[in-house]
């Protein structure tokens, strides 16, 4: 038994490992000729070979793994060319500032060439540091390759950074390749445009994948391979099982409600690995238990599950607030709401009558959780501050009918005004 | 400035003769002058005195020079008070030198005594010298006659050819070379000789007389691929040499004569200059032991500090540029320790401006990739090349009135005896040759005045995007004329003293200064006070001061202050968008003698770049990345492609170009979001049209979205799971929306027309029933 449990765990170590490597995952793409990946390694490759330069944006949305495909490439052709690429990496979000930015660079480039670095250097003088290292990298065949992250955030203000760097991939003896990578798809509509005017658009467009090929994706990383060290009977029962589970019907389902909401292949692997993780310890295997499992935790829905385990008091006010907006006041407060709650206390006389303070408490409580706001930030004492409702009516109207504790009054509170 | 010598009438040396009779082998012909020389270098005299850094080094590294080892102590004595002549060319032995000459220089002291050897090569086959053509073996450099190659051949063959011999060895096929005669020795050229390390190479960077009459050229060293550490490389031509970064201080007697050494653009032509050509690409660093490629404009630091350019006027006496010269002096110092591996701390980090040359020659590689060398381009890869923006082109088509008319205003702006300080304004969109043509005429200006007919200027440029801030112009001005960096207010304080004819700055200081400003609206500040100075200086009396401005857009001068623009706008140039025509004669022009495009592609590249933008850059960059696409698709579909014609760009190629560079990716990605992504964006575009507000809250969004799925049987997607893909969407920027802890209160609004959207999700196979709502 003891023994089952620890092959189970080593596959599942197997199987984690696998689904955090990017270069397994997307392995896949190496051998087919139309991906992404290829266009981006004859693009990068040909560019060092050919000593020419070339700036190449990346876009597509998050999770398609745009970084993923730089890294492989940038690592095959560290390969190829070994002692020629050295590789410079921002990030939009850490140099956007155009200084930082040149600083960053600078220390890169003194770090690769085993040069020492001044932090004291101005901008100027790294500019011009800059400048003299692309040249004579140029001059000693060697490419310098600047990967962009977050491309779209250096396209504020001035882009002196952007500027330098692509005016001075315009002289001859320079040989570098600017790879910017995006999110946003109108990244090269904010340049500006004498900086868009020296830069040589190729895009290459990530899309997220279709459901065939998440399938593949899907055996490529779950399948166990027939010559790891995990006892023969054991990998062949294991594939059996993953095999049959993917063709049956209802896994076709699972995959088709995660792909609605997100196909990216980010959004899978965070699935596998909820997937692996609800593994049958006992018996090492998959089920569709796992995937079902794996799927609902995917789904959870925040608001809802917070709403479900409110007091009743927070309920009240929740509803009261909710009365207050079909009521049309524009702006209340809590203030409006304690009379509201008054109102309704009056007028059904129920056993949650609570102390103002009380209600505070509760009212704070709710802020806490991000179910209700101050509509503006600042001024006024908190009770007559103007609050406004997070959740929509349906959510509330929902989380009522699943709630067990709920009394009915407050059922009753919501419907009523919704058919008056 | 011709000196002849008369005190060397010896001559013990034929023109036309070579010294050395027979390869006196040393032990290891490759290690004998490195060693010697760094045997020498370290040897620090005590008594060195920092008053006079600069004869130090020159000293050390006059060690190698074969013939006397001078003790540097009491020459320095001798030398200090009388003169030091420095000349331009020399006549010695019956040979012109001048600086920048390549010579032979002589290995050892007795390697002179018989001369019997003659320059001329014999035939490897005949062994006779003669007259008859001969023809160079590519492979083993031994020459043959036309006549005794088997087959003979008529006339010198096109391109590389190699003997029979060396074919045959090749092929593997073991074959005897013809044996000279008895008692006839294979006499080896100087070239061997140098090949196989019995003599040196050098370029002679300088030329002067000691005062006690002997002379002396400063050179520096070239080096054959043996001797470099990564020993011959397979790439390597057989008349290769590397310039190395290593001068060294001869006495003009063991110069021989000279040799060429060429650039690899001189050596292509260079088909038959004789036996003394060799080929030169690489520069060789003997610190590191790497290389780096000669840059095609010769502006290396070491050039700059070399005292060359000054002290030609015979007779001057040597002033020692010592700041300059010292610190070539410690550079090298610096780079030898920290190659020991010690006294890291001494080096200046190189990011600094004072550090900036220490340590840049570390980057050059180990050994030369073999791909640079041996690719044979195809026609596709050529016309990459010479499309790139970065590739000067010969001539600049379509715009010679505009080059005419700004070297008509500079000519007429030095040429007068008292220049008058003016102002000229470019504009232009952006990639339509401004700075080039700017450019240009300055080359050309300056071959002008090197052949003397202008006066001598001198020339600035700047660039307004990459200053750090508008007020480090003046920095940056300062530093270009008298080489000195101070803050950017001293500086214009300077500045303004020399333009308004007070305390003048820098060496040229009554030349004419012509100052390109590029990007000049980059120069705005607040109160604009920047560019006012700037174009003050050139009013007053006596600047000097000639202006040249380039910016995009076409009324800056009628943006600024009443008092700049009366100052900036008289004279204007405008830089028009190229029409169809100009871009296809500028590509043309390029791509001359390449066959690679289809004439249409072109028509059509250039047709559509004129209607968008007239972006020569645009233009360029389209075609380019069209070869890249033909060039893929070559590639991918195999070596053996069976219809050679393909092999052209073609208007396919060209199309997909333009398509990359001007559509934009929205449509794709619309078309491949998820599910719900869809059904969220036509739900926007139904809200649009029902309320004809761009706005829509997430709100009432998720109603119509959960509804519509009510009714069309799909699975119900939860709030939280609508709200994220709201926000992904909005990272992407397919909508615009606000941040999702907004929650319900969210606003989200179509980035894109609503009928693109429409385009896009018309038939979308995973949703049949989206189309009704649209």
């Amino acid at each position: 038994m003891a023994a089952a449990a620890s092959v189970a765990s080593q596959a599942q170590a197997l199987l984690r490992g696998r689904i955090c490597d990017q270069g397994f995952v997307h392995s896949a793409l190496r051998s087919s000729p139309d991906t992404n990946y290829s266009k981006l390694k004859y693009l990068v490759g040909s560019s060092v070979s050919e000593a020419c330069n070339n700036s190449v944006l990346l876009l597509g949305p998050r999770g398609c793994g745009k970084a993923a495909v730089v890294e492989m490439v940038l690592d095959d052709l560290k390969k190829e060319h070994p002692d020629a690429i050295s590789v410079i990496r921002l990030n939009g979000m850490l140099h956007s500032d155009d200084n930082c930015a040149m600083k960053e660079i600078a220390r890169q480039l003194c770090l690769e060439h085993q040069l020492s670095f001044s932090k004291m250097a101005s901008s100027d003088d790294n500019t011009e540091f800059m400048i003299d290292m692309l040249r004579e990298c140029g001059l000693a065949h060697k490419t310098i390759i600047f990967v962009l992250e977050e491309f779209d955030l250096f396209a504020q203000g001035k882009q002196r950074l952007l500027y330098s760097l692509l005016d001075a991939m315009q002289s001859l003896t320079s040989q570098a390749i600017v790879i910017g990578v995006s999110c946003r798809l109108d990244a090269d509509q904010l340049l500006e445009k004498r900086v868009r005017s020296r830069f040589s658009h190729r895009k290459l467009i990530f899309l997220p994948s279709s459901v065939d090929s998440l399938q593949r994706l899907m055996e490529h990383l779950l399948m166990l391979p027939k010559d790891s060290h995990l006892p023969t009977k054991y990998v062949m029962e294991y594939n059996a099982r993953v095999t049959s589970i993917f063709s049956d019907k209802k896994f076709k389902g699972i995959l088709n409600s995660l792909t609605d909401s997100d196909a990216t292949t980010s959004h899978i692997l965070r699935f596998l690995f909820r997937v692996v993780s609800y593994m049958d310890m006992d018996s090492g295997l998959l089920s569709m238990q796992s995937f079902m499992n794996a799927l609902s935790s995917m789904q959870r829905q925040p608001k809802m599950d917070s709403l479900q385990d409110l007091s009743i008091l927070e309920l009240y006010i929740l509803v009261c607030m909710h009365r207050l907006e079909d009521k049309e006041h524009s702006s209340y407060n809590f203030t409006t709401i304690m009379k509201e709650y008054k109102s309704v206390q009056d007028a059904y006389r129920t056993s949650d009558n609570y102390s103002h303070n009380i209600c505070f408490r509760a009212f704070e409580h709710l802020l806490d959780r991000e179910l209700i706001s101050f509509a503006d930030k600042k001024g006024k004492a908190l009770e007559y501050r103007p609050v406004k409702l997070l959740i929509s009516s349906q959510e509330l109207a929902q989380s009522l009918k699943l709630n067990t504790i709920c009394p009915a009054v407050l059922q009753k509170l919501l419907d009523r005004e919704r058919y008056m | 400035m011709d000196l002849s010598t008369p005190s060397k009438a010896t001559s013990r040396r034929k023109p036309k003769m070579v010294a050395s009779p027979s390869p006196m082998s040393p032990a290891t012909p490759s290690t004998v002058r490195r060693s010697l020389r760094l045997l020498e270098t370290p040897t620090k005299v005590p008594s060195e005195t920092p008053v006079k850094p600069t004869s130090t080094p020159k000293r050390k590294r006059a060690a190698p020079s074969p013939k006397t080892p001078i003790q540097p102590e009491p020459k320095r004595q001798r030398r200090q008070p009388k003169k030091r002549a420095y000349y331009l060319k020399v006549v010695y032995d019956g040979g012109e030198f001048a600086a920048g000459d390549d010579v032979y220089v002589k290995r050892r002291e007795g390697a002179e005594s018989d001369a019997d050897e003659s320059e001329e090569e014999m035939c490897r086959v005949c062994f006779r010298a003669g007259v008859a053509v001969m023809v160079e073996c590519d492979v083993c450099l031994g020459g043959f006659h036309l006549r005794c190659v088997r087959p003979p051949l008529r006339r010198v063959p096109e391109g590389d050819w190699a003997c029979p011999y060396c074919t045959a060895e090749r092929a593997g096929k073991a074959i005897e070379r013809p044996k000279p005669p008895e008692g006839k020795r294979i006499m080896r050229t100087a070239k061997e000789k140098l090949l196989s390390s019995d003599l040196w190479a050098a370029r002679i960077e300088s030329l002067w007389r000691e005062p006690d009459g002997i002379f002396w050229a400063k050179v520096r060293w070239y080096i054959i691929p043996e001797e470099t550490a990564a020993g011959r490389q397979p790439h390597n031509l057989r008349r290769e040499l590397y310039r190395t970064n290593d001068l060294g201080v001869i006495e003009m007697e063991t110069i021989l004569r000279h040799c060429y050494v060429m650039s690899p653009n001189e050596f292509k032509d260079a088909n038959d200059d004789g036996d003394d050509v060799f080929y030169c690409e690489y520069e060789y660093d003997i610190n590191w032991h790497n290389f780096k490629r000669l840059a095609d404009i010769d502006d290396e630091p070491e050039t700059k500090e070399d005292p060359s350019d000054e002290p030609y006027n015979a007779g001057n006496e040597y002033n020692s540029d010592t700041d300059e010269d010292s610190e070539y002096d410690e550079e090298e110092e610096p780079t030898k320790c920290s190659s020991a591996g010690k006294n890291q701390a001494h080096e200046l980090a190189a990011n600094l401006w004072k550090g900036r040359i220490y340590g840049l020659q570390k980057i050059g590689i180990r050994k030369i990739p073999e791909h640079v060398r041996c690719h044979q381009k195809t026609e596709l890869e050529k016309a990459k090349a010479t499309l790139l923006l970065a590739t000067l082109p010969k001539s600049l088509p379509c715009r010679d009135n505009e080059m005419e008319e700004i070297s008509a205003f500079v000519k007429d702006a030095i040429c007068n005896d008292q220049c008058l300080g003016r102002c000229l304004y470019i504009h232009g969109v952006p990639g339509t040759g401004k700075t080039m043509s700017v450019l240009a005429v300055m080359r050309r200006l300056r071959s002008e005045l090197e052949s003397g007919n202008l006066r001598p200027y001198c020339f600035i440029e700047i660039n307004g995007l990459k200053l750090a801030s508008p007020e480090n112009i003046y920095k940056a001005i300062y530093e270009q004329l008298s080489g000195h960096r101070v803050g950017w207010k001293k500086a214009l304080h300077f500045l303004t003293e020399h333009f308004s004819g007070g305390t003048k700055v820098g060496k040229q200081a009554n030349k004419p200064i012509i100052l390109l400003i590029d990007e000049l609206d980059l120069l705005l500040t607040r109160n604009q006070s920047v560019l006012y100075n700037i174009l003050d200086w050139p009013t007053r009396p006596n600047s000097n001061l000639v202006v040249i401005g380039i910016a995009n857009t076409m009324d800056l001068p009628e943006k600024l202050l009443p008092r700049i623009s009366s100052r900036m706008g008289i004279q204007r140039l405008c830089f028009g968008p190229y029409n169809y025509q100009q871009l296809q004669e500028i590509i043309t022009s390029r791509l001359k003698g390449i066959a690679a495009f289809e004439e249409q592609a072109i028509e059509f590249a250039s047709r559509k770049v004129a209607a968008m933008s007239g972006d020569a850059r645009r233009a360029l960059e389209i075609c380019r990345r069209a070869a890249e696409f033909a060039d893929y698709r070559i590639k991918q579909s195999g070596h053996t492609s069976v219809n050679r014609g393909k092999n052209v760009v073609c208007m396919g190629d060209i199309e997909a170009a333009i398509q990359e560079v001007f559509q934009a990716p929205h449509i794709q990605v619309m078309k491949n979001c998820p599910k719900f992504g869809k059904i969220i964006l036509v739900a926007m575009v139904h809200e649009l049209y029902k309320s004809g507000l761009g706005e829509v809250t997430i709100d009432k969004l998720a109603a119509t979205v959960i509804s519509w799925c009510h009714a069309n049987r799909e699975l119900l997607p939860g709030y939280d799971t609508l709200l994220k893909i709201c926000c992904k969407l909005g990272e992407s920027k397919i909508i615009l929306c606000e941040e999702g802890t907004k929650h319900k209160l969210q606003k989200l609004q179509l980035n894109y027309p609503s009928d693109d959207v429409s385009f896009a999700l018309k038939e979308s196979p995973d949703l049949p029933w989206l189309s009704k709502y649209l």
